[in-house]
């Protein structure tokens, strides 16, 4: 029988609660912020990047509702993610769209989640609907998504990665490109963003693959202090570089042939060679510049007391997988006058084709044609590259057009000529694109 | 649009209700007389014949004064429960809501349909399960305190004690739902972004019939462009394939300011890119009238995909007569609606190589809308009827089982009633290609395929035995379980900004609550007759 009085076990009471206080505090007593504050659980939190706040910024409803599904966030978010095929195979996309929010509440620290969700949103749903405005739309629900798994995850350079590609990539390589980067700078709802840009999507209205370029720089930045697992570390640290020559190579598809174009593709060369070249790389033989001299590679062989030749060797073998001396010579060759000349009148000839003044486009397409094959000449290695393949075949392709529009006796010899033979291969499908680009029957 | 609106069939409601029912009675008095016969020979058929009549004679002599008292009494316990203290979720969601369905998609007109959406889901699985809670553990609590001797002992009959308690509940859920439904229309009306607010209305449509022609004119079921979801049919562009809708029953009144409205969301499907600036693929209408050999075009129009495309149609439109040398004025509502009162419109898509999808419900005529309040009450009203139904279930389970029990058991029945009424009719169909519980069981175990057949034997004969109960039991399920998925599509209606049909949702809302009344109060009258309220 208990024989305590009632003070007596209160009294009982308060001490027991204050010893397993004790360990509590000990074991639970939540951070300050400051290096080596709170409890044990709080500093072994940190030491393993284990807190929500390391990991990113925190969303309090998704931690709320997290703590209130306890275990079951799992079966909840498979539940919302059968919801959003279902509304998705329904064409509803307001419901879709709310429900893959939805799914980032339960779901914020997966990787997965975000980048699947991101993609689908820009490029799946962004087809499924039928006016370029609407798809732009959603390929900026898109990018916004990804921003947002951007910010509530700092561990992740492959999702800034992702962001930077839906910039580069999907704004100025779709189908839509044209009119995707009009938008890009002056937003169809012109009524809400004052003819500018989503400042969501472009803040500084700049261009796309500037946009890119500046995405991928965040991704490399967090790559140096966290892995990707995204694609081999060389491609994944040339992204921002492509993007410059993306934004250069842009204008030239738009026909815009001005200082800004060179501009860029100097600058293209200065940050390919003096950047990227100069970045040191791991191999199975220690580290390679791919931008290298004589001195370099003694250097860098005898720190890593490894032959010369094997440092030749690898390094050879990393430039080839960046493809590094074909941008190189790109980028150089895109400086100078004959190259400009040559893109100009190509570009010039395709507009007067569309214009059905074809006189004015032979001569052009002969001009620029003669043009090119010198640029050729000079830099071989270009001949190894598709893009200024399929320029040249181009060009070639809509000039033998016109000889058989105007009944017109092909010449024996022609400017790109070898390029024509030894690339055959290439021309059904070339022939097919120009056909829909150009309306060809 | 993912809903299609299809007429309710009364009849055919009414007749499958009264077999359904009949035969459950039947089967009940057979059993009962049987049992009788077995344990108190002769006498148990007077028994049964009285037992029978006792439920006559109490809904004969029920008393509304008596239901009232009780029905007070009802509230006033719950209200000691501390059920308002609902309110105070209520509250918290709506003051923090804005912050979180603001960002889900900035299009303002995709806005309201999340705004909706919320307020009514918020609404129903508040008050549902409240209501779930305090109609099952109410009179199993009464009895095991025994404060029901405190009614009992008066002079009230049973079914009026049932009566009280459904009626008690109802009330005081339709009180918490009238607030809420009010605290949620003014809530709507404020966050609705003012360039958006004319779009909050209750659209009346009038859908038609459709059918489909192929490229060369002939009747066809229309093409399939490999869309998972074949809710859609597609017609190709420059050819004579057609979608013909047949509206029956028009006249004037359902012009606005004598205009025709029709309203469309078509989808398009490209083959080739086209011309993507125009923002959309070409089509017309043509009217036609064959008792008059006329068929009249309208313009070009380009498809706005997913959006709502509205083209208003002066009644009087010029006409280009048959020899084509002169213009000729028709009027729609005159000329074009056939003799029968029907209006016949075909969709051509106009650019070759382009395919237009179409549904039914992707082409209808605007009559003059109804204020957003007269569909947004009805969505409410099509949350009150479940509350009422899943009152009336709590109260008869409450009525033989107790407390925790009953809750499980009517939760069951809502949930499955709510989610799995489809895949039970699938199942039962044979739509859905399924083998039995425990041949999937024995498949499994065994690594069988589902092609293979079983080997012939007493195992395949069992199997076949025991699958059937178990089909014949999932069939029992399916008639007795209410189908809670009726009362969603009231939400679908106006969240999609239409009115809520009378004869698609309502009509099935309030004939499928109707027909649990009388059931629900034969089986709580004989349960709590029957129950022994002295045991705990």
């Amino acid at each position: 029988m208990n024989t305590l009085t009632s003070e007596h076990r209160k009294l009982a009471y308060i001490i027991a609660i204050i010893v397993l206080l004790i360990p509590v505090i000990w074991l639970g007593m939540p951070s300050t912020g400051e290096d080596g504050s709170g409890g044990e659980l709080a500093k072994l939190r940190v030491e393993h990047e284990l807190g929500e706040s390391t990991l990113g910024d925190v969303d309090p409803s998704s931690a709320s509702m997290n703590f209130v599904l306890l275990g079951l966030r799992g079966i909840a978010t498979n539940l919302l993610w059968m919801d959003a095929n279902e509304h998705q195979k329904k064409k509803e996309w307001a419901k879709l769209r709310s429900t893959v929010d939805s799914i980032i509440l339960l779901q914020p620290h997966y990787m997965k989640v975000w980048d699947f969700q991101g993609w689908n949103l820009a490029y799946n749903v962004s087809a499924e609907w039928d006016a370029v405005e609407d798809r732009y739309f959603w390929v900026k629900e898109g990018i916004k998504f990804l921003n947002e798994g951007v910010t509530r995850n700092e561990r992740f350079p492959e999702l800034d990665w992702k962001v930077g590609n839906l910039h580069g990539q999907k704004v100025g390589r779709s189908d839509e490109w044209r009119l995707f980067r009009k938008f890009y700078k002056v937003d169809p709802d012109t009524e809400r963003f004052e003819n500018g840009p989503d400042p969501e999507i472009n803040p500084e209205r700049l261009d796309n693959y500037q946009v890119a370029k500046e995405k991928f720089l965040f991704a490399n930045e967090k790559e140096l202090k966290h892995k990707q697992h995204l694609q081999m570390r060389m491609l994944f640290r040339a992204s921002p570089w492509h993007a410059q020559f993306d934004y250069a190579n842009a204008m030239q598809r738009e026909g815009k042939f001005g200082t800004q174009r060179t501009d860029a593709w100097d600058q293209g060369f200065e940050d390919w060679t003096e950047i990227f070249g100069r970045e040191e790389f791991i191999t199975p033989k220690g580290s390679v510049v791919l931008e290298w001299s004589e001195p370099d590679i003694e250097n860098l062989a005898k720190r890593d007391n490894v032959s010369k030749e094997d440092k030749r060797y690898w390094t050879g073998r990393y430039q080839n997988m960046v493809n590094y001396l074909f941008w190189r010579t790109r980028a150089k060759s895109e400086s100078e006058s004959d190259t400009i000349d040559a893109h100009k009148s190509l570009y010039d000839g395709e507009q007067l084709f569309l214009k059905a003044e074809f006189d004015g486009a032979k001569a052009e397409l002969e001009k620029g044609m003669a043009l090119y094959a010198s640029v050729l000449n000079k830099y071989p290695s270009l001949m190894h590259e598709d893009l200024a393949i399929e320029e040249g075949l181009q060009a070639i392709i809509l000039w033998r057009y016109i000889h058989e529009l105007k009944g017109l006796k092909l010449p024996e010899s022609f400017p790109l000529k070898s390029l024509w033979i030894k690339e055959q291969g290439r021309v059904p499908s070339l022939e097919s694109d120009l056909r829909r680009r150009f309306g060809i029957q | 649009m993912s809903f299609d609106p299809i007429p309710y069939d009364l009849f055919d409601a009414l007749k499958h209700f009264l077999t359904v029912f009949g035969s459950t009675m039947l089967i009940a008095v057979v059993v009962c007389l049987l049992v009788g016969v077995l344990t108190r020979g002769a006498k148990g058929i007077g028994d049964v014949f009285f037992g029978i009549l006792d439920f006559f004679n109490q809904i004969i002599h029920i008393s509304p004064r008596r239901i009232w008292s009780l029905s007070t009494l009802t509230i006033r316990e719950s209200l000691r429960q501390k059920i308002l203290f609902v309110f105070i979720i209520f509250a918290v969601l709506f003051m923090f809501a804005g912050w979180f369905l603001s960002g889900a998609a900035d299009r303002p007109d995709l806005q309201i349909q999340s705004y909706i959406d919320f307020v009514l889901k918020a609404i129903s699985w508040l008050v549902i399960p409240i209501i779930l809670l305090l109609s099952c553990w109410s009179l199993p609590e009464d009895i095991r305190l025994r404060t029901i001797h405190t009614v009992v002992t008066k002079p009230v009959y049973r079914i009026e004690i049932v009566i009280g308690r459904m009626l008690g509940f109802t009330l005081l859920g339709s009180a918490i739902l009238l607030v809420m439904g009010t605290v949620g229309y003014i809530w709507i009306n404020r966050q609705v972004p003012e360039s958006v607010r004319p779009n909050l209305v209750s659209k009346v449509p009038i859908y038609g019939e459709i059918k489909f022609t192929d490229r060369e004119g002939a009747p066809s079921a229309g093409l399939n462009v490999g869309d998972i979801w074949m809710h859609r049919s597609y017609i190709e562009g420059a050819t004579k394939a057609r979608a013909i809708f047949t509206f029956k029953g028009i006249d004037e009144s359902d012009a606005i300011n004598d205009e025709l409205n029709l309203q469309s969301s078509f989808e398009a499907f490209r083959t080739h890119k086209g011309n993507m600036e125009k923002g959309g693929i070409l089509y017309q209408f043509i009217f036609v009238n064959k008792d008059k050999g006329l068929r009249v075009d309208t313009a070009p129009l380009i498809n706005k995909e997913y959006l709502e495309n509205r083209l208003k149609i002066n009644r009087k439109i010029m006409h280009e007569s048959e020899d084509g040398k002169e213009k000729v004025e028709v009027d729609i509502f005159d000329d074009l609606v056939d003799d029968n009162g029907n209006l016949t419109i075909e969709v051509q898509c106009l650019e070759a190589g382009q395919l237009l999808g179409m549904a039914r419900s992707d082409l209808y005529i605007r009559t003059p809308d109804h204020a957003f309040l007269s569909g947004y009450s009805k969505a409410v009203f099509g949350i009150w009827l479940p509350m009422v139904l899943v009152i009336m279930l709590g109260v008869t389970i409450s009525c033989f089982v107790k407390g925790p029990v009953a809750i499980l058991t009517t939760m069951t029945i809502v949930l499955v009633g709510f989610m799995s009424k489809e895949y039970m009719a699938e199942i039962l169909s044979g739509k859905m290609q399924a083998a039995g519980a425990i041949e999937a069981w024995y498949r499994l175990i065994t690594h069988m395929n589902s092609q293979t057949p079983l080997p012939d034997g007493p195992v395949k004969f069992m199997i076949g035995i025991v699958d059937l109960g178990i089909i014949n039991f999932l069939w029992l399920c399916q008639q007795i379980i209410p189908n809670f998925g009726i009362f969603s599509n009231m939400r679908e209606y106006v969240i999609k900004g239409f009115d809520v049909s009378w004869d698609a949702a309502l009509l099935p809302g309030i004939v499928t609550t109707a027909a649990y009344i009388l059931p629900c109060l034969i089986v709580s009258f004989y349960s709590l007759k029957l129950r022994e309220l002295e045991a705990k």
